[in-house]
């Protein structure tokens, strides 16, 4: 039984404490981010800097703020809660949470968890538009879970553990070389598509596809269910900012050199998302099954055999 | 040990005696003649029985009739084996008296001219008696098979003749051959002589004409081409007594044969071939069956392609897992073909048959566990003796027959099955349930059952005495010794 | 009298009692009374087996034809039976009140589920191979006269379950038969001995023969078309609990035969000619394929209790894979599952049959919205679905945890892909048993419908807490699942109560779970207290394109789910096993009716004749002419 030096009591308050804050604010940083870039595509001048904060503020205090059920509101509490968890699990400079108590493999099926919760909302919404939202949103799942697992089990392999904490070790103590984006570059493609594939972006957002499905899961959701939905967002592009970071790009020992890795990530993702139009529900398996999958378990067969 | 009574010549005459006197006493009267016929069937078990006090602890009775020593004169020889099957015999017909049938006496006749002949033919010690007997059966049984007094028993029964006197010619040509090299019909004699005269292919072909001009009887592939007609237009006894009890008789007889005379490989091997063809043949054919009746008579074939089987391994285990069978087929099977004999028709008229008649379909299902081999029915422990066996013996072939049958046993639960799940289902569509059955007409399946489940609790010792008894059987010197002392 | 006979007698008497008045409206109580019981006396049986070579024995050993039949019931069949008498405790109480009062046949079942735990425990007990191979077939049956009480279909698929069972049983018996002539016993004891020496080939038979009997009973593919259909239309708490411990047999045989007698070891040095693998890598890619292949078949089902059963299946390939690792942490993975799997798998059948309890159907494509009619066979359900996808905080993400760890561990990760492809189709799965039948709209004809009775109720909903405690607190059953991997010879994986701490990761589901309960709590005081208050309204008052709704408008996206994925993967379900099994059948219908036809009794010349000249010209060969 290995034994695992508890954090300080202080620090771990204060790491539970910060961390899901952390998260929060840079996801809005991501959020502007996201806006401005497209906003710079299209020619437009974009959003200010505080629309984010505008924008949750406004949603939260609007007057209708309709609820279908019970289940519809405990799916808030689920999103907020789940993504809070995932980012305690998940290490950060300075900040390893919890990190030590649960490993990769945990933090995956937390980060399904917000997931599940949604979905049970939108259904407790009677809507068939949210329905149809979930049912596709769901397949994406299973069509870009398949690269990201393979690549997630590759990472595993090459660091030997799946403690997070030690792969941000090994990668800091062995310099860029040992980064995972030099180890495994194969496994970095597949993973860097399939979390494009997880932030449900063009060409990936069928399951909101607004003109089609009146932007599916989202049908129902007015006032602060909105908002929360927004404040996922947040939590959702900074946790796979970080998760891909982390994995691939050597995390970082201190902010000054982790958050510009974060934001990289996510500025190729923007950046590749105005590109495309949106695929259907069978394109997207398809092509997810397809390329990432297949470069994903190339890239695990040079791993198996180096290994 | 030899003992000397005289009570084995009972058996044979009584019935045979009584046989003759019938028709003429029935000339008078109906009854009394009726009345004579089952007080010599009772009579017939009472003798059977005292004859087992006298053999059941491993003694041996010889008679020679008519003072004659062997080899000259006829030899009765009664152990354990050959008494065990005079009361499946005799049980079997006592249970499947004919009753209330046309033609006056006639069946009764006929009943006890099977009943002495059956006795004979197990008793027999030499071979022109054993086919003068299998010939007294062979008569008595068409004449019960056509005892149904419809056209298509007629029929059946014709060609059964026509088959069955084939069959004893060509026993006769084996019983020529044999005589021929040996110069004498005695078996004890025989299997002194078997190793210098019967060795090589002369003995084969001689095993091989007898084992088909017996096997007529005994249901062995492929001359048993009888066995599904004759099974569905016979009277319902007489099916019974037939494929329970008749059958085993000319099995014991080729197993004497086996043992005595040609006990080589060559010999063994063919009645393997010949069994195991007939428990696949039987099964599948079993599988594809209309009705119940052919159902139970492809079963039938099967079952004695196992007893075959059994016997055919060369070890004095087989020959018991080979009489285990031989006596839970007896018993297990004359209790479903009186179901079979009542419900008649296509099986999936079968539908509802559960709620006319609970006993029936739960007798059904018990049955039919204990001759699928379900734990803990002593049909379980049959297989694993004969199973055992077959995994045990040295000659891979054995193997390889033993995984043939447990194949063939999925297919056999699944008829069987198939036919108790629909007697629980309600009937199909318009159709009306089987008809009602009487509890006297069930009776003979229930008492069958009742003893299917009290062996069940008599499973250890029944196997011992058994196994003294294969032992018993499995030694020619023993026989040798007890006929004719001093040949060896 | 040992604390064996005592179980044992209390259960056959039960049986008898049951199946002679279980008609009485008490009999549900009567049953977990009794349930409790034995799984006290199970319970207090825990200490001699707790070092891993007690055993508790009966005193009851008949001498059969020879041979002694012993029962004795070590830490492995005290972890099964523990489950076994478990379940039948919930599944009793299930039918205990307004269940009991509506059935017609609750004699029948009463007194099956009676028999059953009665063969089970018969059959986890069993001290050599007759007895195992006697109890084998004992369970069988009584799940076969389980599965055929409600005639019509229900009796089809028990005998299609019965012919597949009968089979796996014919080839375990071959195999104990082949132990018996080779090693001369059924001993346990001297078939672990005499496994070294076994040639190669006889190694291969008798894993062949065991795997694809035991298989059998755990469905694994490809012998796995029996059990959904089988499973799902035996009524209420018999299917639950079927699905929960039924199939598991097939796991307790595995382990005993092939993993403590024969040794995973043993098959793992057999290799296979030709292509890189053994015997054991062969039996894991076998479950690897148990694990995908019949969870995405659940994916297309359209009734709820054939997608929980086909699951089911799924679920069984999980524990092979755990157990087939054979490390500390895999077996112990494999078990813990076991455990699981039963506490959420029998909460969700029991809330399906809630479900139909009240509405008469379990078509998924006629229901919704039961939600607001039926909050707390929602929640149970819920709760089930959450641990049957393997997600916290459940405990059926911390056996699956394991199980992905031990593959991880021991480098095998195209098994843990295969792991978590099938944990991917379990949750679209899920998902849209729990939104088909509780979320979206409510129907005109299911506005009257009730909640579920107490008694129906209070079990499902205790199961669904035990995945949940067990999920909070792993340690529990992981102490229950030390006694049988110590009687595997298996070292032990080294625990807390929060879970397990390894040098390449660890997990303590405590903070795991309480982070989880106090961020939520946080997401429900930022639902509660910011922001502008929110507003029921009424199902109709919906988002419709600019329509009003009324209750004759069908407004629920269920029937074909995942259309999108439907197309795509739709031609792969080619049903390739089930036109195997057709085959097979009407080769086997073919070759009946061919020798039905050739038994004319016109032919019988030409038999006699062509067996005549093939036996003499086979008699002289065979003596030399």
């Amino acid at each position: 039984m290995v034994e695992i030096a508890n954090p300080g009591m202080l620090e771990l308050v204060v790491d539970l404490v910060l961390m899901p804050i952390v998260a929060f604010v840079v996801g809005l940083a991501l959020v502007l981010m996201a806006r401005r870039v497209r906003a710079k595509i299209e020619r437009r001048v974009g959003p200010p800097f505080l629309q984010p904060v505008y924008d949750i503020v406004k949603l939260y205090s609007k007057r209708t703020q309709i609820s279908h059920g019970w289940m519809h509101d405990v799916a808030i509490m689920l999103l907020l809660g789940g993504f809070i968890t995932a980012e305690i699990f998940l290490p950060v400079p300075g900040m390893s949470g919890l990190a030590e108590h649960g490993d990769l493999l945990t933090l995956i099926y937390i980060m399904m968890v917000p997931m599940l919760g949604m979905a049970l909302g939108v259904g407790d919404c009677a809507n068939p538009n949210g329905s149809i939202g979930i049912s596709r949103a769901l397949t994406a799942m299973l069509a870009y879970d398949v690269p990201y697992i393979i690549a997630v089990v590759g990472a595993c392999m090459v660091y030997g553990t799946s403690n997070l904490v030690e792969i941000v070790q090994i990668q800091q103590a062995g310099g860029p070389a040992t980064w995972g984006i030099v180890t495994m570059p194969l496994l970095a493609i597949a993973g860097l598509i399939s979390m494009h594939g997880m932030l449900g972006k063009e060409p990936f957002e069928i399951y909101i596809a607004p003109a089609e499905i009146a932007t599916g899961p989202m049908v129902e959701m007015s006032g602060k269910y909105m908002g929360a939905l927004f404040v996922m967002q947040c939590f959702q592009l900074y946790t796979v900012g970080v998760l891909y970071t982390t994995l691939f790009l050597g995390g970082g020992e201190m902010w000054l050199t982790f958050l510009p890795k974060v934001f990289a990530v996510i500025l190729v993702f923007v950046a590749i998302t105005n590109l495309f139009g949106r695929l259907r529900t069978e394109d997207v398996i398809a092509w997810m099954w397809k390329w990432p999958t297949g470069i994903a378990l190339l890239g695990l067969l040079l791993v198996m055999i180096d290994v | 040990m030899i003992g000397t009574a005289h009570q084995i010549v009972l058996p044979v005459v009584l019935p045979l005696l009584a046989a003759f006197l019938l028709p003429l006493v029935g000339r008078l009267h109906v009854w009394p003649a009726r009345l004579l016929g089952q007080i010599v069937g009772v009579l017939h078990l009472a003798v059977v029985a005292y004859l087992w006090t006298l053999v059941g602890g491993g003694e041996t009775i010889v008679s020679a009739l008519g003072g004659f020593a062997p080899p000259l004169g006829i030899v009765l020889y009664a152990d354990r084996l050959s008494v065990l099957f005079l009361l499946v015999l005799s049980v079997g017909i006592l249970l499947f008296w004919p009753r209330r049938e046309h033609g006056g006496t006639r069946a009764d006749t006929l009943t006890l001219l099977l009943l002495g002949g059956g006795s004979g033919l197990v008793l027999s010690g030499d071979l022109f008696n054993i086919f003068v007997f299998y010939e007294i059966v062979a008569v008595a049984s068409y004449g019960l098979a056509a005892s149904g007094g419809n056209a298509a028993g007629f029929g059946a029964a014709l060609r059964y003749l026509l088959l069955s006197a084939l069959g004893s010619a060509l026993a006769l040509l084996g019983i020529a051959l044999v005589y021929g090299a040996a110069g004498t019909l005695n078996l004890a004699d025989l299997s002194v002589l078997a190793p210098e005269r019967l060795s090589g292919p002369m003995g084969l072909a001689a095993f091989l004409l007898l084992v088909l001009g017996f096997g007529v009887k005994a249901e062995l592939f492929p001359v048993n081409t009888w066995v599904p007609e004759v099974y569905t237009a016979a009277p319902t006894r007489v099916t019974a007594i037939l494929a329970g009890v008749v059958s085993k008789l000319s099995m014991v007889v080729i197993l004497r044969l086996l043992v005595l005379i040609f006990a080589d490989p060559g010999a063994q091997t063919l009645l393997l071939v010949l069994g195991l063809a007939g428990v696949i043949a039987g099964e599948l054919a079993a599988f594809r069956a209309p009705d119940l009746n052919r159902t139970f008579a492809f079963s039938s074939i099967a079952q004695l392609g196992l007893v075959a089987v059994a016997f055919s391994i060369p070890d004095d285990l087989g020959i018991a897992a080979g009489i285990a069978v031989a006596v839970h087929h007896a018993v297990v099977k004359p209790g479903l073909f009186v179901i079979a004999g009542h419900w008649t028709g296509p099986i999936e008229r079968l539908g509802g048959a559960a709620r006319v008649s609970r006993p029936a379909a739960i007798a059904f299902v018990l049955l039919s566990l204990s001759i699928i081999g379900i734990p803990p029915f002593p049909g379980f422990w049959v297989k694993l003796l004969l199973l055992g066996e077959a995994f045990a013996a040295v000659d891979p072939v054995y193997a390889l027959a033993g995984a043939v049958i447990l194949a063939a046993t999925v297919v056999e639960a699944a008829y069987l099955f198939r036919a108790a799940a629909l007697m629980w289902e309600p009937p199909e569509g318009d159709n009306r349930p089987p008809a009602a059955f009487p509890l006297a007409r069930l009776a003979p399946t229930l008492v069958l059952t009742l003893l299917i489940l009290l062996a069940m609790g008599a499973v250890s010792p029944l196997g011992e005495a058994l196994e003294a008894m294969a032992a018993e059987v499995g030694d020619a010197a023993i026989y040798v010794g007890n006929v004719l002392p001093g040949r060896i | 009298m040992s604390l064996l006979d005592l179980l044992l007698l209390l259960s056959l008497l039960t049986t008898l009692y049951l199946y002679a008045f279980g008609n009485h409206r008490n009999a549900g109580h009567l049953g977990m009374v009794v349930y409790a019981v034995a799984t006290g006396l199970v319970i207090a049986m825990a200490g001699p087996l707790a070092d891993g070579t007690g055993a508790v024995g009966s005193t009851f050993a008949p001498v059969m034809l020879g041979h002694v039949l012993s029962w004795s019931m070590d830490g492995l069949g005290w972890f099964f039976a523990l489950l076994t008498t478990g379940a039948a405790f919930f599944a009793s109480w299930y039918m205990s009140g307004e269940w009991n009062a509506e059935q017609p046949n609750k004699r029948i079942q009463h007194g099956t589920l009676a028999l059953n735990v009665f063969c089970m425990l018969l059959l986890l007990s069993s001290g050599d191979l007759l007895s195992l191979f006697i109890g084998w077939e004992f369970v069988s049956w009584a799940a076969f006269l389980m599965m055929t009480q409600l005639g019509s279909h229900a009796a089809r698929a028990a005998f299609r379950y019965m012919l597949y069972a009968l089979a796996g049983a014919m080839a375990v018996f071959a195999a104990i038969l082949i132990v018996k002539a080779q090693i001369g016993s059924f001993a346990f004891a001297d078939l672990r001995a005499a496994v070294p020496a076994l040639s190669d080939g006889l190694k291969w038979l008798l894993f062949g023969l065991f795997g694809l009997g035991f298989g059998v009973k755990m469905a694994i593919v490809p012998f796995h078309l029996w059990q959904a259909p089988a499973y799902s239309f035996t009524p209420g708490a018999s299917s639950a609990f079927l699905n929960a411990v039924s199939a598991r047999m097939g796991l307790f045989a595995i382990l005993l035969v092939l993993g403590k007698l024969i040794g995973f070891a043993t098959l793992s040095d057999l290799a296979l000619p030709l292509i890189p693998m053994d015997a054991k890598t062969l039996l894991m890619w076998v479950a690897a394929i148990t694990m995908v292949v019949p969870t995405f078949i659940a994916l297309m089902q359209t009734d709820a209790r054939m997608l929980l059963t086909w699951h089911g299946i799924g679920q069984g390939g999980y524990m092979l894979l755990g157990v087939l690792v054979a490390t500390p942490l895999g077996t112990a993975a494999g078990l813990m599952h076991v455990l699981n799997y039963a506490s959420y798998q029998m909460a969700l059948v029991l809330a399906v049959f809630a479900v139909i309890h009240r509405t008469g159907t379990a078509d998924l494509d006629e229901l919704g919205g039961l939600i607001k009619r039926m909050p707390f066979t929602y929640l149970a359900l819920l709760m089930g679905i959450i641990g049957l996808a393997g997600l916290p905080p459940m405990n059926g993400f911390v056996s699956k945890w394991m199980i992905y760890k031990s593959l991880l561990d021991t480098q095998q990760p195209l098994l843990l892909i295969a792991a978590f492809v099938g944990t991917l189709g379990t949750i679209l799965s899920v998902y849209k048993l729990i939104h088909n039948i509780f979320l979206g709209q409510l129907r005109a004809e299911h506005q009257k419908v009730g909640e579920a009775p107490g008694s129906m109720l209070a079990p499902m909903l205790i199961l669904a807490g035990i995945g949940f405690a067990t999920g909070f607190f792993p340690g529990l059953a992981l102490g229950v699942v030390d006694v049988a991997q110590a009687a595997l010879g298996v070292e032990l994986l080294p625990h807390g109560l929060g879970g397990v701490y390894l040098a390449t990761g660890s997990l303590n589901m405590i903070w795991v779970v309480g982070i989880m309960i106090g961020a939520i709590g946080f997401g429900a005081f930022v639902f509660y207290v910011i922001g502008n208050r929110r507003y029921g309204v009424h199902q109709f008052d919906n988002y419709a394109g600019g329509h009003f709704l009324s209750a004759d408008i069908r407004y629920h996206f269920s029937h074909e789910f995942y259309p999108g994925l439907a197309r795509l993967i739709g031609p792969w379900y080619r049903g390739s096993v089930v036109n195997m099994e057709n085959g097979l059948m009407i080769g086997l219908k073919t070759a009946g009716d061919l020798w039905h036809g050739a038994f004319r009794i016109a032919y019988t010349p030409f038999y006699l004749l062509v067996a005549l000249a093939i036996g003499l010209w086979w008699a002289g060969l065979d003596g030399g002419f």
